[in-house]
């Protein structure tokens, strides 16, 4: 520890000149110096002085407002910047470790080309100039040959953007981010269903509010959003009643006033009784339902026969426990909240899980109320102004390449456009899924099959498709069916260790990014601006592709010389300057109650359906003729001797990105499989014990155990993103066991997204 | 009135999100493998046989009878008038006779500096009038801090709205100025603090020590074997030359 401005020296320079004359030292002088203990004048620690810069997180995707101290050109602390509205001024544990980002001694620190074979994870550093013409030169050559198509782009992280732009730019429709497809893309397509609001990415309820929390599995306290997280408690604190379902006995659950162990992939089948039960029960909100609502005596129809008694079976909740739940929120209505899961990629039917989320908190009139979900505000801030972005076209009767379009009905659509190779948004395929972030589980399959049509390139920007996917062998297929692959990342990964050229980003506090614009009660512009010098070679995404499209001829994508630049094009169009913005890091637009809970004050709510109203029976459904996705659908369950196998987060770690952070290492070095003491039992497991875990397809491997009470006993849960086999990850690598080679990695049957919660594992004691 | 500085943990509000452990290693570069402060999380099973989580962020107590501060041969730990218990880094000899007289483990010798470190309440942020770095990340505003004797606080708001207990046994009763709500649950006896043996035994030395113990030189001689004591002698001789360049405290 190093204290500031302590006047140290001086004593130090005393203590040398003592040990000179250490000879002399006394038992007398002892003596006298002991009786003046107590007079002896303290040295206080002082603080030195530090410069602040603006920024906002980007350790999780929630986007915390920061202010960053810096000193001598470092960064050496993260604060909460009080005026942001995700965070209103606290920074978590993650957040706090963003200085080991940017000082983590494994970072990329300059582009490196690979070395042997693709895989081998060996490199040679190499030049910019070198890595990006090589980048440029590749990209182009997989286009002549293929067409724009063969292009995918992966991006996951706040500074995904620019490549988004650059591969559009390029010609390909194939641009994905796993935040759809293996995360919240159920949950966010109910809501567009039901209400035509998406209701995911920074949530929109009156937390503080808010009077009783059904928490579908929502971990809010260890799947973390600042903001989020403390509007929950502060509800919590101003007397909301909270019922926690989730098998396992969560931090959440530590709050909660009561817990519901539900049998997992069964959450669908609770909230159908509860649906059941408010309608019948006339609990919802007749005047809401009469005037916004359509569908309801079609959907009393349907859930008709799903009775509290009939989940009981399926669930383990006792009937009357759904009973007395529905009628209590609808004493509380509409300060109510059914709270989805973040990431609801769980099981076949997770639509139908999430539209009955939906549509229970449209029974309870929530919309647009105080304590309910708010509407939020914005500051539109226009983009650049940008030509036209190409969309890859082939004649089907074309030869292309060696590969014939005519073959897959999906691989182009009537007038030739090329589509999606993932499916999303494409009719006959999945077009539930939100073409704009794609569905990644889907997109790995392609590269690995290369169907619907050939994909020869890859370009991720951050993410890892090993540790964030749950299947090994397509996305290492994938990979080695690449032509080329670039990748560009702050810290070395699984993923990337397969690059042929690897592109070194700047940190978070070292960069410009584009700005942050968000919609709470109050609308917002954030900044984020470099905090430190570059500590290595490195450079920002803007920066990356501006010289990608220079070398691409696709310069007038990229128009500006600068990203501050870019940034105060942005704001003059909105009416305001970096200048401006660079003062107090934030713009905001100050909550207002008329527009956030409209129907508080006779105004009315809108809901951006065909209709206009809430659908019950979502139109676009029955459209496609999946109205069925209401019904139950029957999940797996574990033979004698198997575990429903669940994994989840812990409030110090960020997927699977941050174990090799060495301030968050520290907290957990390695994951334990949780395992209840009666199974345990019987299994002559003890707490500590390494033990072997095997899904049906014999994947798995070691992993100590955890023996608690705070779990089912025909579940096995672990933590998330441990057991990394990337040795350049020298803190993280070969400690605990990857959830990813457990999790499933089937279907969503209406979407298209992954399930991953339908794994059935064995445990012994190796 | 002089101010009287006391933290209040809210265990309903902690989520064992590890931010104050981090803000604090972040703002007084503590060494990997140590940490000035702290999360424990106590699992059991409660009367109905379900299980319960609770969760008490730790640090130094700030102790009105800080044990530290007598076990200290050097006087290098001392307790401000407000109450914070400090150790002076220019003094500190880590001879590490303080870190087994805490029984809450609060002090520990940091191997970079071979001073004994442990919470301050973060002094230099309080004394230009901020707040502790691990209360003002607190992501569920658990850790409240403040001014006791100061009516209009929010400590003082706090302290008198709710029920607050102390991390206090029959065997260590020290005047602990960290205050925890639990909202009425027992606090388990895995996070009440506990003599050390090794103290014990240090107390006997530190009797000695004390010129109105009894004087006993070759004890004494064999506690100030080591450069530590010389370093706390020439800083006293450094200290008295430049008089006054200090606050007397």
């Amino acid at each position: 520890m190093r204290h500031p401005a302590q006047p140290g020296s001086a004593s130090r320079r005393g203590f040398l000149k003592s040990l000179a004359g250490a000879a002399a030292l006394s038992a007398t002088t002892l003596i006298t110096d002991a009786h003046a203990r107590i007079n002896v004048p303290h040295d206080l620690e002082e603080l030195k002085d530090y410069e602040e810069h603006w920024g906002f997180c980007d350790m999780c995707y929630w986007r915390c407002g920061l202010k960053v101290r810096s000193r001598a050109g470092k960064a050496f602390k993260i604060d909460g910047n009080p005026e942001h509205p995700l965070n209103r001024g606290v920074v978590c544990g993650k957040g706090n470790s963003g200085i080991q980002v940017a000082f983590a001694p494994n970072r990329l620190k300059q582009p490196q080309e690979r070395v042997g074979a693709r895989g081998e994870n060996n490199w040679r550093p190499i030049p910019w100039d070198e890595a990006l013409d090589k980048v440029a030169h590749e990209l182009n050559k997989v286009k002549e040959k293929y067409g724009a198509q063969a292009l995918v782009m992966i991006g996951h992280g706040t500074w995904e953007k620019p490549y988004h732009r650059l591969a559009h730019a390029f010609g390909t429709p194939n641009t994905t981010s796993p935040v759809f497809g293996l995360c919240c893309g159920p949950r966010g397509v109910s809501n567009m269903l039901v209400a035509g609001k998406n209701l995911t990415g920074n949530e929109t309820i009156d937390l503080e509010n808010c009077k009783y929390f059904l928490m579908m599995g929502r971990n809010i306290t260890e799947s973390l959003h600042n903001g989020e997280t403390l509007g929950w408690i502060d509800g919590v604190a101003n007397g909301a009643k909270v019922v926690y379902a989730d098998p396992r006995y969560t931090i959440t659950a530590s709050k909660a006033d009561e817990w519901l162990p539900i049998r997992p992939l069964t959450d669908h089948a609770f909230l159908l009784a509860l649906i059941n039960v408010v309608i019948k029960g006339g609990l919802y909100d007749r005047k809401f339902v009469e005037e916004y609502v359509t569908g309801l005596d079609e959907l009393a129809a349907k859930v008709e026969k799903y009775t509290p008694e009939w989940q009981e079976e399926i669930t383990t909740i006792p009937a009357n426990t759904v009973r007395r739940i529905a009628l209590e929120m609808a004493q509380k209505a509409p300060a109510v909240f059914v709270y989805s899961p973040r990431r609801l990629t769980r099981s076949s039917n997770d639509l139908g899980t999430g539209m009955s989320i939906s549509i229970l908190n449209s029974l309870f009139g929530v919309w647009d109320r105080k304590g309910g979900i708010f509407t939020p505000q914005t500051i539109k801030v226009p983009e650049i102004d940008l030509p036209e972005f190409p969309h890859a076209h082939v004649s089907r009767e074309e030869a292309h390449g060696d590969f014939d379009f005519a073959h897959n009905p999906f691989a182009v659509n009537e007038e030739g456009k090329v589509q999606r190779a993932d499916g999303a948004g494409v009719p006959g395929r999945w077009p539930l899924a939100n073409p704009q972030y794609g569905l990644t589980n889907e997109m790995w399959r392609a590269m690995a099959g290369q169907d619907p049509y050939p994909l020869k390139a890859l370009l991720t920007a951050g993410g890892n498709g090993f540790t964030n996917s749950t299947d090994y062998d397509t996305v290492r297929k994938a990979l080695m069916n690449m032509d080329f692959y670039v990748a560009t990342d702050v810290m070395p990964n699984e993923m990337n260790s397969y690059a042929d050229i690897l592109l070194p980003e700047a940190s978070y506090l070292e960069r410009y990014d584009d700005l942050q614009t968000g919609g709470a009660r109050e609308g917002f512009i954030a900044l984020r601006e470099p905090a430190m010098q570059p500590l290595h070679d490195t450079k920002g995404s803007w920066d990356i592709c501006k010289e990608l499209s220079k070398r691409m001829g696709l310069e007038t994508y990229f128009p500006h010389e600068t990203v501050a630049d870019m940034l105060d094009d942005r704001l003059k169009k909105a009416g305001y300057s970096l200048e401006e913005l660079k003062k107090t890091g934030i713009i905001k637009l100050a909550a207002d109650d008329k527009v956030n809970f409209p129907r508080e004050f006779g105004g009315k709510s809108v809901f951006p359906t065909p209709s206009g109203k809430i659908e019950l029976i979502p139109s676009q459904l029955t459209a496609l003729g999946m109205e069925d996705a209401i019904e139950w659908e029957p999940q797996p369950t574990p033979n004698d001797g198997e575990f429903h196998f669940t994994f989840g987060r812990v409030g110090f770690h960020t997927h699977a990105r941050t174990q090799d952070n060495i301030w968050l290492n520290y907290f957990m070095p390695e994951n334990e499989l949780w395992l209840h003491p009666i199974p345990a039992e019987k299994l002559g497991i003890a707490n500590g014990d390494t033990v072997e875990v095997r899904d049906r397809k014999g994947r798995g491997g070691t992993i100590k155990a955890k023996v608690t009470h705070r779990i089912r006993p025909d579940t096995v849960f672990t933590v998330h993103g441990y057991g990394h086999w990337d040795m350049r990850m020298t803190t993280a690598a070969g400690k605990g066991l990857a959830d990813s080679e457990l999790a499933s990695d089937t279907r969503e049957k209406h979407i298209g997204s992954i399930s991953m919660g339908t794994s059935m594992v064995t445990v012994k004691k190796v | 009135m002089v101010a009287k500085y006391v933290m209040l943990a809210d265990t309903t509000r902690c989520i064992d999100c590890k931010a104050c452990e981090v803000a604090c290693r972040a703002e007084w570069d503590t060494p990997l493998g140590h940490s000035r402060d702290w999360v424990k999380q106590v699992e059991y099973l409660n009367s109905k046989g379900m299980p319960e989580v609770q969760l008490f962020p730790g640090r130094c107590q700030h102790c009105d009878d800080a044990p530290c501060v007598e076990a200290c041969p050097s006087g290098a730990s001392w307790k401000r008038e407000d109450g914070i218990v400090l150790v002076d880094d220019s003094t500190c000899s880590g001879c590490e006779l303080c870190v087994p007289a805490c029984p809450y483990d609060a002090r520990w010798l940091n191997p970079v500096t071979n001073t004994i470190s442990k919470c301050t309440f973060c002094q230099p942020r309080i004394d230009q009038g901020l707040q502790p770095a691990c209360v003002a990340t607190c992501v569920g505003r658990a850790l409240i801090f403040g001014d006791a004797n100061d009516p209009n606080s929010e400590v003082s708001r706090l302290l008198g709205e709710k029920e607050w207990q102390r991390l206090i046994t029959d065997e260590v009763n020290i005047g602990p100025n960290h205050y925890y709500f639990t909202a009425g649950k027992a606090i388990p006896q895995e996070v009440m603090p506990k003599l050390h043996e090794r103290h014990l035994a240090g107390k006997t030395i530190e009797n000695i020590v004390n010129p109105l113990g009894a004087i006993g030189i070759g004890g004494m001689m064999a506690v100030f074997l080591g450069a530590g004591i010389k370093k706390l002698v020439d800083r006293r001789k450094d200290v008295s030359e430049k008089e006054g360049s200090h606050e007397q405290h």
